[in-house]
């Protein structure tokens, strides 16, 4: 197979003005990340005589994934949030066809020297700030929560949605993806799903963006508390900002092995940092329904990527690890959300 | 079989994860080295309890068809669940006991959902009994890495 440097190089050149030698130097694979692999590079041109260059990230589409999503809805999300509250790197180009990279990918710039592992944040010298790092992040969510999704320009590329039927859309999406991927029968999550149905939740009180994968793991943070930039936005779409704030709360992120969510905080003072931010009130009722559908998400995925691993789609090492290590939790997880843990 | 299957993996796992991951050239070969031992330690753990926790969980099925056969009101559902907790293991074969688990698994589904629409006491117990070994099919299936 053809090196990537190359072709993304040609590619690139045909996007910057003025610019001749173009190259693409220290192209390095990103552990991690399913959905899109993960490049880092360093893009180095020459411009009216002066050699400039810049550290970017390569996001593209893999053979097969551990969900089907919506890379221009990605790519528009990182656009619309670039230079407001909610930080995150700058998108630069985007490609939709096979031709440069055999499959579509986007471009945007590296923010170098951060860290972002969900394992590392318990640990010295992160550790120590975890309050910090929780009223950053759950601040940044209601930042989300309350952006107009309108005014970023994401209504013409996010489907809409009616806020009563917010919760039915994604529902019956995860379910079909259940449906098309399960290698097994799942008792416990299509009992999560008849429950689901059977006492929906009240309708938003107002239509956000939803970002669908926040979770610690996701953000880009430094050692003194501070977070920097929201990755990974592939799920992102129109509904119910409890939804965003159900998943960051799911059990399986309890990357510090005990009930702080995230390895950050209470769950009670997350959702008060959160309340603060947003302006938004998390009805408990509500907020459960959505804490429910969470786990039925996460199963979705977990079982979407023991799929893909089975088949051979996709044989990165961590969909067979997320498929099982986070089946299991996730199954536990909904079953302490529908109160049925404890058998 | 010596050295056992167990130790062998233990010490693949180990010299992945502390000696050939370090010495690979980038991070995502080292990340994926990592990984890859962490599989091995997980797939230890499994080697050791795989047929035991088949056998009993597919009994416990069998038993909770069985009572089952007396609660439901549908002839037809009634009927295969007394062939399923009925039906003698084919075999310990993983992939015998995995395909059995399934199909009970499967039934289980149908089972809970009619239940649910039930509301006699019998019904209601059952229920119960179902959502109980529901949760303890996730005990069986828990790793010591699990952290929930």
């Amino acid at each position: 197979m053809e090196p990537i440097e190359p072709r993304l190089a040609a590619y690139l050149a045909g996007r910057l003005d003025e610019a001749e030698q173009v190259r693409v130097e220290g192209l390095e694979r990103i552990f991690g990340g399913a959905s899109r692999e993960t490049y880092r590079f360093v893009l180095t041109w020459n411009e009216r005589g002066v050699e400039r260059q810049r550290r970017l990230i390569l996001r593209r589409d893999p053979p097969g994934s551990l969900i089907e999503t919506e890379r221009a809805t990605e790519f528009a999300a990182y656009r619309a949030f670039h230079g407001t509250s909610v930080p995150v790197p700058e998108a630069l180009w985007l490609e939709e066809g096979d031709g440069y990279l055999d499959h579509p990918f986007f471009v945007m710039e590296e923010l170098p020297g951060y860290e972002s592992s969900p394992q590392a944040i318990t640990q010295a010298p992160y550790a120590q700030h975890a309050e910090r790092f929780a009223r950053r992040k759950w601040s940044i969510l209601g930042e989300i929560a309350k952006a107009d999704p309108k005014a970023l320009g994401l209504t013409t590329v996010m489907p809409a949605v009616a806020p009563a039927e917010a919760w039915s859309r994604e529902l019956a999406r995860w379910e079909q993806v259940i449906d098309e991927d399960e290698l097994a029968p799942q008792p416990i999550v299509r009992a999560g799903i008849r429950w689901l149905r059977a006492h929906p939740p009240p309708a938003p009180e107002r239509l956000s963006v939803v970002h669908a994968d926040f979770r610690t793991g996701n953000f880009l943070y430094d050692a003194e508390g501070g977070i920097h930039a929201i990755l990974d936005w592939e799920m992102s779409h129109l509904g119910d900002p409890l939804e965003d704030l159900a998943w960051s709360l799911n059990p399986v992120w309890r990357w510090a092995r005990d009930d702080r969510c995230g390895g950050l905080a209470p769950r009670d003072e997350a959702i008060r940092i959160w309340e603060e931010s947003s302006g938004l009130h998390a009805d408990p009722e509500a907020l459960r329904w959505w804490e429910v559908f969470s786990s039925v998400k996460g199963r979705a995925i977990w079982v979407s990527s023991a799929r893909e691993f089975t088949d051979g789609r996709n044989q990165d090492l961590i969909l067979a690890l997320s498929g099982w290590f986070l089946g299991n939790a996730q199954d536990r997880a909904l079953l302490d959300a529908l109160g049925r843990l404890s058998p | 079989m010596k050295p056992d299957v167990d130790r062998m993996l233990e010490v693949s796992a180990i010299a992945l994860m502390t000696q050939l991951g370090p010495s690979l050239p980038t991070s995502y070969a080292q990340s994926t080295a990592g990984s890859l031992g962490a599989l091995l330690l997980a797939v230890r753990e499994e080697f050791e309890r795989a047929a035991a926790r088949r056998v009993e969980e597919n009994e416990a099925i069998r038993t909770l068809f069985a009572q089952a056969v007396d609660v439901v009101e549908d002839d037809a559902l009634a009927t295969r669940l007394r062939e399923a907790g009925n039906a003698e293991p084919a075999g310990l074969e993983i992939s015998t006991l995995e395909r059995e688990n399934a199909e009970l698994r499967g039934l289980l589904i149908e089972l809970h959902a009619h239940v649910e629409s039930l509301d006699a006491e019998p019904a209601r117990a059952l229920d119960e009994a179902i959502w109980s070994e529901l949760a303890r099919s996730t005990e069986r299936r828990k790793l010591s890495m699990d952290f929930f």
